[in-house]
């Protein structure tokens, strides 16, 4: 074969493999994009995930005339409220309020479920489901409606059109919206990272500037990059029976973003420290040698000169971490959980976006819009922080060249 | 003449291999003493124990004395920091901190706890005016410094070494990565240092030693063959080693 042939082959292989590539991840993003992107809304990143029911009645309670210019959905002209037909993102259909025109009486809704909330007034505003109406018709009998009796909208709103007196409706809040599981990513991020970047980086720089080549520190270093290849549920378990304990001493009492936190900072020293150390490596003696040499200290020496040339390496660090902590699952269905809460706190459970994902695909039904959907915002969220972190590592080393 | 430093019975080994092989020199203030020899001949580890830069080697043993003003500077309670505060070094490669001219050179007053901005500025001034790089540098003094050139950069290391008010400058063959207009801009600003300085230069250029130098030392192989005012080692050297490394025959 003449060289001529063979080189060809070589190239063509290495052009085939490479379109390969660009082929699976743009495949992997085109269908999670047209999947997911009917479902991503202001509303799916505001809401809360759980809806709260209300048995709620009229104050003022009587029909008058309202008139809507705008409204797409069905109005009622007498009770001052329009409707519209929904799907939520776990395919259930809904009748939703559109719009709620002014001095309407569904303004002004206090609750009739007995209890701390009785006679207050609930807050509704467009978004809310219908679940049931009672209410009393033009001839004076009770009467129901709402999507209990597999009404749409239009037929709930005649109805109300028909109701001269309304007994009680049954309401419920929007949900269905990730909001809590954003913030508990977000903390989770910020908890792995502040436990894990300073000794990171720590254990790097003994490794590499003060450690001698003893056996003791090649056994570290062997250990350190046996650490990268182990599991991370086998981590989940370690983080479960080992930091527990420590968890318990912030008020936790089982599944918490602290103890999902602390267990991502040990998953993520391993790949910490092998960027940091990289980048130490790659810092020039002679640099070293400018600075001892001008009678600096060698901690001066490290903090100074050294660490800030390597602030390349630590913010691929910390990329690289917030990429992982984002992306795992198997390490947290055990140590955060996969309880979504709609205000998590740092020492009770919550679930991640990736956790969300795996809950939602291993349900009896699986989900796969509403993954895609939160596979787009991971993928947004991964985004920004990048974008973010690298801002701050353009100001941070500033005046470093 | 004022010793500054009086090195006896130095040996300095890299693990089995000697290194350097009983140097007995002394060295005199405010003059240019130069070191030059082959490749590998100890010149450049000789002048990097008088600020003990060697410390940074593992496997480097040293035995022997060094005295400055009198003090061994190998004793165990001798502050290293301390000494290269007083003994500056500049490198074969320019070597600036990938920082702005001005940090450069407030680097080291900075690790020794110097704050005050007006004195800062004043070092920055006086010692970029030593190093003859004010009038090419005053008005992009917080720029990079990686943005001069090869001479300028090996200009600003002297001046961040003069920052530090050494007594002496240990000079490890600082033009040899330059092209020859840095070289004799280099040569000149150590025949006005030497009127504050105590300069020691590793030279690899003959020439370089015969035009800047007072004293110069030969060294060969770990030996320091011969050690004399410049004019005798150039024009009457006494030993045969001697005459033919200068005069080309080998090295």
């Amino acid at each position: 074969m003449s060289r001529e042939v063979k080189d060809n082959i070589l190239n063509g292989i290495t052009y085939l493999c490479a379109f390969l590539g660009v082929l699976f991840l743009g495949s992997i993003l085109v269908y999670v994009v047209t999947n997911g992107i009917k479902l991503i809304n202001f509303d799916l990143l505001k809401n809360d995930y759980w809806s709260q029911n209300y048995l709620v009645a009229v104050t003022d309670n009587e029909p008058k005339e309202f008139t809507c210019d705008s409204c797409n959905g069905y109005f009622s002209t007498k009770w001052g409220v329009s409707f519209t037909d929904e799907v939520t993102s776990h395919k259930e259909s809904v009748i939703t309020i559109e719009y709620i025109a002014p001095g309407s009486p569904f303004e002004n809704l206090t609750s009739l479920t007995a209890g701390d909330l009785y006679g207050t007034q609930i807050p509704v505003d467009e978004g809310y489901t219908i679940e049931k109406l009672d209410y009393i018709d033009s001839e004076g009998n009770a009467a129901i409606g709402g999507k209990i009796l597999k009404q749409d909208a239009k037929a709930l709103q005649e109805s109300l059109d028909d109701a001269s007196e309304i007994t009680s409706i049954y309401i419920q809040s929007p949900g269905e919206g990730i909001r809590g599981s954003l913030i508990a990513t977000l903390y989770l991020i910020l908890i792995s990272l502040v436990i894990s970047l300073p000794i990171g980086i720590a254990s790097a720089i003994y490794l590499n500037e003060y450690a001698d080549k003893s056996r003791i520190n090649r056994l570290i270093r062997q250990g350190i990059e046996t650490l990268t290849g182990v599991p991370s549920i086998v981590y989940g378990l370690m983080g479960v029976s080992v930091l527990f304990p420590v968890t318990t001493v912030f008020g936790a009492t089982g599944t918490s973003i602290l103890l999902g936190g602390l267990t991502m900072a040990i998953i993520l020293l391993p790949t910490i420290i092998r960027s940091v150390e990289e980048a130490l490596i790659v810092v020039p003696q002679s640099l070293r040698d400018a600075s001892l040499s001008l009678g600096a200290t060698k901690s001066q020496t490290i903090f100074k000169v050294v660490l800030p040339c390597c602030m390349n390496g630590i913010l691929t660090g910390v990329l690289l971490s917030i990429g992982r902590v984002i992306g795992e699952s198997a390490a947290l269905i055990y140590t955060m959980g996969t309880f979504i809460s709609d205000n998590p706190v740092v020492n009770g459970p919550a679930t991640s976006l990736s956790l969300m994902i795996w809950s939602f695909m291993s349900a009896e039904q699986p989900n796969f819009e509403l993954a895609c959907a939160i596979s787009i915002i991971i993928l947004a969220v991964v985004l920004v922080l990048n974008i973010i972190v690298k801002i701050v590592g353009k100001k941070l080393s500033k005046n470093f060249v | 003449m004022d010793t500054c430093f009086d090195v006896k019975n130095l040996n300095l080994y890299y693990g089995e291999k000697q290194a350097l092989k009983n140097i007995n020199i002394d060295l005199y203030k405010n003059k240019v003493t130069a070191f030059i020899g082959p490749s590998g001949c100890g010149k450049s580890t000789f002048l990097r124990c008088l600020n003990r830069m060697n410390d940074l080697i593992e496997n480097c043993k040293i035995e022997g004395t060094i005295l400055k003003d009198g003090v061994n500077i190998y004793e165990p309670k001798t502050d290293v920091v301390e000494l290269r505060t007083k003994v500056g070094m500049v490198f074969q490669k320019p070597n600036p901190f990938p920082m702005s001219i001005y940090e450069n050179i407030v680097y080291g007053p900075k690790c020794h706890g110097l704050k005050n901005k007006a004195e800062l500025n004043q070092i920055v001034e006086k010692s970029l005016k030593q190093a003859a790089l004010w009038d090419e540098v005053h008005d992009r003094l917080h720029e990079s410094a990686l943005g001069l050139s090869g001479g300028q950069q090996q200009r600003l290391c002297i001046a961040r070494a003069i920052a530090m008010q050494p007594e002496v400058i240990l000079m490890d063959e600082p033009t040899s990565a330059l092209d020859p207009i840095a070289t004799s801009k280099i040569e000149e600003l150590i025949e006005t240092l030497k009127k504050d300085y105590t300069i020691i230069i590793v030279t690899h250029s003959m020439q370089q030693a015969s035009r800047v130098s007072d004293y110069t030392a030969f060294f060969l192989l770990g030996d320091m063959v011969e050690y004399d005012t410049t004019s005798v080692i150039f024009q009457n050297p006494k030993d045969k080693r001697t005459e033919d490394y200068i005069t080309g025959r080998f090295g």
